[in-house]
């Protein structure tokens, strides 16, 4: 296999590793928070505030996955 | 004049309790108030990281790479203001997914940082993690304060 074709599955390797987690837990979070919400309407600013917060992180994984898919797909050091 | 200042002291009071009570009775009508203000303060911070960063590239590296890096972190203030409007949207109405605009408006910027020479991937998208900096600053903020908070509780209960 060259390294070419082993860049292409190692990209498709990465994002699609790096979006199952952050996957999950965004629709965990999102659905206990919408539950949340529900719940206590007086709390719906602190929630959705913590729900920013937690999705900025979760998402920013996925971020680093597309980072090394696009950099091996357009930017690749070793080809 | 007496009778004056006496009959307007009262109508002052009156009003003063009027504009706390509608003050208190918007921030109890208003829960996203809180929101708001975080998003302000997340766009500050972030704001302030880049008036701190970009000089700082400017001065160690070169104009080049500073403007590499202003671009990283105006697109993170986007894909920021885009995440808090899908949650802010978020239960109020039919989402296909959470944070997809964003993602691509990133995507974008990668694609046509790898493609355009002028452009290096690394101090774009170091400036694209500009407001995970601004996210990481108010979060330890909050926990310092709250843990300085709770030890000042603990004190004036133990006095």
């Amino acid at each position: 296999m060259d390294i070419q074709s082993a860049s292409v599955i190692a990209a498709a390797l990465a994002i699609g590793l790096a979006s199952i987690g952050p996957g999950l837990g965004q629709g965990n979070a999102s659905g206990q928070a919408v539950a949340g919400i529900a719940r206590q309407p007086e709390a719906e600013g602190k929630i959705r505030g913590t729900l920013l917060l937690t999705l900025a992180f979760m998402e920013s994984l996925t971020i680093y996955g597309l980072v090394v898919a696009l950099v091996l797909l357009f930017a690749n050091p070793y080809v | 004049m007496s009778n004056q200042s006496e009959h307007t002291t009262p109508k002052q009071t009156e009003e003063e309790k009027l504009t706390q009570e509608s003050a208190f009775s918007h921030e109890q009508k208003d829960p996203m108030a809180e929101y708001y203000q975080l998003q302000r303060t997340l766009y500050t911070y972030t704001l302030v990281l880049i008036g701190i960063v970009f000089p700082t590239v400017w001065y160690f590296y070169s104009l080049n790479t500073a403007l590499n890096y202003l671009i990283g972190a105006i697109v993170s203030v986007v894909y920021l203001r885009f995440l808090a409007k899908d949650v802010e949207r978020l239960g109020q109405q039919q989402q296909k997914r959470l944070g997809g605009k964003g993602l691509g408006i990133f995507v974008i910027l990668m694609l046509v940082a790898s493609k355009w020479q002028q452009l290096g991937i690394l101090p774009v998208f170091l400036g694209f993690l500009t407001f995970k900096g601004a996210i990481i600053i108010y979060t330890l903020q909050s926990v310092f304060l709250l843990s300085q908070q709770s030890d000042e509780e603990a004190a004036s209960i133990g006095d």
